[in-house]
């Protein structure tokens, strides 16, 4: 929810109560540009009790986070970043290792949250996220149904949750065309033990794999609202709410609003479970948010930088904000709505894989992977046009030769 | 009036006509309408697949808020009035107390306070002396159509909308001066372009409408990264004085106008060639130069073309999306792109709901402006400001 | 006036134009022909990220840009000629479908799928647009004086508001149960997803673009309507004209002037249709070329973005509204001689 301000800056609550304030008094002006969503808005409002603090939260940062880190000097001092979004940043060598910063004033933080490159700390993690099972327990109980581990599983509980006419539509998923529909193929690929990548960066979908997961998406779909090509995670949180569907892959750092009274009449019966596997893997992807510290800001600054940025990483601010996400910060209290996300992990889930190449795959597989599903073109040949695209956009990137 | 018989319209064609036109304003008016009415419900309601319960909101109901049938024909009845006052008091105010060549200005102090009296009573006045009332009339005073203002409290008090809406003003009002004050010169100039220099003119016109077909997606991708690094590549000409245009409000402004000139000299001009020749020419006999005769000649009569126009400049400052969210930053950013903050990568219900808030909050301040200004706009109109 | 007045009067509004609008224009042609590259060395790189109960450390070889001494990436600056062209139009698949007249092939490239759809949403819109702006000007014309102004009022509202939000809001009355998709399946009996098909989404941008233009039209042409001569129509009427024959040689001629500028307003906004594609999210069916040329430009989580081919595919579209626009600018420039404008 956006309650808060939009922008945390103006809200300066140093003057509140000295238990939550911070350590120290930041007289160096700092700023930051992260995405929008409700975890960032609960840590930049902590970090901003240190004073002269500004807090961009922007909906456009992707197009504007490297260009704005790129100037000399930076534009900003702290960057919110996740798996993708670090890639062009140090391609361009425009963050900085912060190892020194860290024995110096990360007392606070678990060796789990220092995203390592090559050994060097660049960036600090604050939680993951990652697509996995929510189900509506009132309904696979009475049906008797165990709770889906496979795919497979999954298909079979839908068609008998639709033959019982419970639901009209058992699955909803993130499908929209574009990025959630390229992470869906991404999530199932990966699950089916596939991989992107030959040795030179050239495009290996075209594989068994490859149409094992069209085909698996395809067989989903025929259990899902036949929107589904705009359906994104709010719109499937939606369908969930008005007791729509009984099954969803979604996203763990939706799971607080299924129990929210004012929005929800499903209150207490969505429950969550790990990714269910396909042939190789849980068919999802381990993803985490966190910040960066920029290359072409002085010493100083980055220092009061990161020092305002590990004020907004304390107890404290997961003890208000413990359902928001699911943190990585010491002091959370996992609850029964991030089970979802350890289970995923322990199924062997992998990180998403982001790299410069896997950000044009990503968009090829969005912009591809419907004409599949619509039945414009058979599997073949959407995973052959998804490989030119790719090969198109790669050779005009300068990732082939 | 009496028409001739035959210029009379059969009753078959009234009919029809009158069908028409209620078809069509029903139409016009529908959703705009329809999210107004969402705007005020509880999520549940304003996503109900039930018309009624989106009209009567049964949840909101249910949860205590909601007007009550007393609260409906006394604001009914109060809404009523107030267009009747907008219509014939504030009129008649404006032109008692405004100089006529201050009517611009007048009519707009005059809109704004009256907007502002309106919102100090409808939003201030009324609702605490009807829920007393209603709390004294028992049945009668019991809700029966749900309605919340919540939405609208997050919006601007705990969103902070108001400072949007004053980076909306900022960007809007530069827009419409800087856009009006070189349009109307251009204008001017291309209109009264001598016989050479009226086929230089033609195809500066052209030239500017083809660049007006340019995607606008385009030209902005183009302006990111020299605005943001304007700092170091202006440094070497102004030295430490110069600018990061990023996020600068003018720099939106320039932007915008520049985007906008195609459209606005074209309107201009057109408008120019309808005022006559010999009145310019008659100054100038009289030992003006073209400035002067601009000023004291020209421009007393050229107000209808430059409200038209000045309106469509308005419209695309006010609604631009793409150009302030990729240039502006947070602390100026416009309301349009700030809407664009709801629907994040967690968006919610709530949000949706609140983002249908902010949209009718948006949308509010055109009303006014529309009511205030649309004989105007149809006599500019009239007067020749479009002429092909 | 002389020249050096006329510098003085114009001379601000082309500087603007040209520093804001030629210049990007000038660079995005140049940008097509060339493309930038970074110089990319394969290293092997070592990340560890949250896992658990521990980190996930993965080792892979990665492709990364080599930095330069200023700290900055090396880049190659490439002259490929009409390769970003050829890389759009894709001419090769386009021609061998073509040959075969299989035009559902042909509607799988990315750009003629969004030439089609745009061609036809430019040319069924424009005729919709005259016509309901013309419907509207003649009946308000013709209503009585006292209920013009709240008609036309009414009118604008489509207009004046923000296209984003229109789009959205007819958006919310159509998609899923939306209360126009619940009534149509009471009236028609039948199931309805608005949304699970290209056409209806179609129909639907068409809708929401002719409501949205048609107000701007009608205004334009009531205008108009109030400078007809009336002594002209009253002639009319006296050598016996009907109500058709007076509006087909009296007033559409006196419009015309009025007709071809809403058209060329027209098609031009409406040939960079892209509002309606984010707002009825419409990809998987339905693409223009304004939105192909933003989905190229629009930076992937890993920061890559198109430039010269989205360079290459705004050139077309600028290019395509000219093709459009030469036949309404060959009557103004005949105007124009003809002393008229």
């Amino acid at each position: 929810m956006l309650k808060k301000l939009l922008l945390a800056g103006a809200m300066s609550l140093a003057v509140t109560g000295a238990a939550s304030a911070c350590d120290f008094e930041n007289t160096t002006p700092v700023k930051s540009l992260s995405a929008g969503f409700e975890a960032w808005k609960a840590v930049t409002s902590f970090m901003a009790k240190c004073g002269d603090f500004e807090a961009e939260l922007d909906q456009e940062f992707r197009t504007k986070q490297p260009a704005a880190f790129a100037a000399d000097p930076s534009l900003y001092q702290i960057g919110g970043v996740a798996n993708g979004t670090l890639v062009p940043l140090m391609n361009e060598g425009t963050v900085r290792p912060l190892d020194g910063l860290v024995e110096k004033y990360g007392q606070n933080l678990t060796p789990n949250q220092l995203i390592k490159i090559n050994g060097e700390t660049m960036a600090i993690a604050m939680m993951v996220n990652a697509q996995h099972l929510m189900y509506r327990e009132d309904i696979l109980t009475e049906l008797g149904i165990p709770v889906p581990k496979t795919y497979d599983e999954v298909l079979a509980a839908a068609a008998k949750i639709k033959d019982a006419g419970v639901v009209e539509y058992p699955i909803g998923a993130t499908m929209k065309t574009g990025w959630n529909l390229g992470q869906e193929f991404v999530n199932m690929y990966l699950g089916m033990g596939g991989e992107f990548f030959g040795p030179d960066n050239e495009a290996t979908i075209e594989n068994e794999q490859g149409v094992a997961s069209l085909e698996m998406l395809k067989k989903l779909t025929e259990y899902m609202d036949p929107e589904y090509l705009v359906s994104d995670s709010t719109y499937v949180q939606q369908q969930f709410q008005q007791g729509k569907i009984a099954m969803a892959n979604l996203w763990a750092s939706r799971a607080g609003a299924m129990d929210d009274a004012n929005e929800s009449q499903v209150v207490g019966k969505v429950k969550m479970a790990g990714a269910p596997t396909a042939d190789a893997r849980a068919a999802s992807t381990i993803w985490w948010d966190g910040i960066v510290i920029a290359n072409n800001t002085s010493d100083e600054e980055a220092e009061a930088a990161f020092r305002v940025a590990m004020n907004g990483m304390t107890p404290e601010m997961v003890k208000e904000n413990n359902d928001v996400a699911v943190w990585l910060i010491e002091g959370y209290v996992p609850g029964p709505l991030a089970l979802g996300v350890v289970q995923t992990a322990e199924a062997g889930a992998l990180p998403y894989p982001a790299s410069s190449q896997m950000g044009l795959m990503h968009t090829a597989l969005g912009n591809g992977v419907a004409d599949f599903l619509t039945g414009a073109k058979d599997a073949q040949t959407t995973l052959k046009d998804i490989a030119g695209a790719y090969t198109t956009s790669a050779k005009e990137a300068g990732l082939i030769k | 009036m009496s028409l001739p018989k035959s210029m009379q319209q059969p009753m078959a064609l009234q009919l029809t006509s009158v069908g028409f036109l209620a078809f069509w304003c029903l139409i016009a008016a529908f959703p705009i309408f329809w999210i107004a009415v969402m705007s005020f419900k509880d999520p549940i309601d304003a996503f109900a697949s039930n018309p009624l319960s989106v009209i009567f909101g049964p949840e909101t109901v249910a949860t205590g808020r909601g007007l009550s049938i007393v609260s409906i024909v006394v604001g009914i009845a109060f809404l009523w009035y107030t267009v009747h006052l907008a219509l014939t008091l504030l009129p008649k105010m404006v032109n008692k107390y405004t100089p006529p060549h201050l009517l611009v200005p007048g009519w707009i102090i005059g809109a704004l306070v009256f907007a502002i009296g309106f919102l100090i009573v409808f939003a201030g006045i009324l609702p605490p002396v009807l829920s007393a009332v209603n709390s004294i009339l028992g049945p009668l005073g019991k809700p029966i159509l749900g309605l919340t203002t919540e939405h609208y409290r997050a919006v601007w008090v705990e969103n902070a909308f108001y400072e949007n809406f004053i980076n909306s003003m900022i960007v809007t009002v530069g827009v419409v001066t800087v856009s009006l004050t070189v349009g109307t010169l251009a204008g001017y100039g291309l209109a009264r372009a001598g016989s050479a220099g009226s086929f230089i003119a033609f195809w500066i016109l052209i030239i500017a409408l083809v660049f007006r077909a340019l995607p606008h997606s385009v030209l902005v991708a183009g302006y990111l990264p020299p605005f943001i690094n304007s700092a170091e590549i202006l440094s070497p000409i102004l030295g430490d004085a110069a600018p990061t245009l990023y996020g600068k409000p003018w720099a939106v402004i320039a932007v915008l106008v520049s985007i906008n000139q195609p459209f606005t000299i074209w309107m201009l001009r057109s408008f120019f060639q309808n005022i006559p020749n010999e009145l310019d020419e008659a100054a100038r006999v009289d030992g003006c130069t073209h400035f002067q005769a601009f000023r004291w000649v020209i421009m007393p009569v050229m107000w209808p073309g430059v409200i038209t126009t000045g309106l469509f400049s308005f419209l695309l400052a006010y609604n631009d999306y793409l150009v302030c969210s990729l240039l502006l930053d947070a602390q100026n950013q416009t309301m349009v792109p700030a809407i664009a903050g709801y629907f994040n990568r967690e968006t919610t219900t709530t949000d949706q709901v609140e983002a249908v808030a902010a949209a009718v909050s948006i949308i509010a301040p055109l009303f006014l402006l529309i009511m205030v200004f649309q004989r105007q706009i149809v006599s500019g109109l009239t007067a020749g400001a479009v002429k092909g | 006036m002389n020249t050096k007045t006329f510098a003085a009067f114009v001379g601000p509004s082309i500087f603007l134009m040209l520093l804001f609008i030629a210049a990007p224009l000038v660079s995005v042609f140049m940008q097509s022909f060339y493309v930038t590259q970074p110089i990319f060395e394969q290293v092997e790189v070592e990340t560890c990220t949250p896992g658990f109960p521990t980190q996930t450390c993965v080792t892979e070889t990665k492709i990364q840009p080599v930095l330069g001494e200023d700290g900055k990436v090396v880049t190659d600056v490439k002259y490929v000629g009409l390769e970003s062209y050829y890389n759009v139009l894709e001419p090769d698949r386009a021609w061998a479908a073509l040959k075969v007249f299989d035009f559902d092939a042909l509607l799988t490239i990315d750009f003629w799928k969004a030439l089609r759809f745009t061609l036809t949403f430019t040319l069924v819109t424009l005729p919709l647009v005259i016509g309901v702006g013309l419907a509207i000007a003649i009946t308000v014309n013709n209503a009585t004086r006292m209920i013009r102004g709240p008609i036309i009022f009414v009118s604008l509202l489509p207009f004046i508001i923000t296209p984003v939000i229109g789009a959205l809001s007819i958006r919310w009355l159509f998609i899923g149960d939306g209360i126009m998709t619940a009534f149509l399946e009471w009236w028609l009996n039948q199931d309805i997803a608005m949304f699970a098909q290209g056409w209806t989404i179609e129909l639907l941008m068409m809708f929401y673009r002719v409501w949205h233009v048609a107000p701007f039209a009608f205004l334009v042409f009531y205008a108009g309507l109030q400078t007809v001569n009336q002594d002209t129509l009253e002639s009319a009427v006296i050598d016996g004209a009907s109500r058709w024959e007076r509006l087909r040689y009296v007033i559409i001629p006196h419009l015309m002037p009025l007709i071809v500028f809403v058209s060329l307003i027209h098609l031009m906004d409406s040939y960079r249709v892209f509002e309606e594609i984010v707002g009825f999210s419409s990809q998987a069916y339905r693409i223009s070329l304004q939105w192909l040329t933003y989905d190229l430009l629009t930076p992937d989580d890993s920061g890559n973005r198109s430039i010269s081919r989205a360079s290459a595919s705004a050139m077309l579209t600028m290019i395509g509204i000219v093709v459009l626009l030469i036949p309404l600018l060959r009557k103004t420039w005949r105007d124009h001689k003809g002393g008229r404008v």
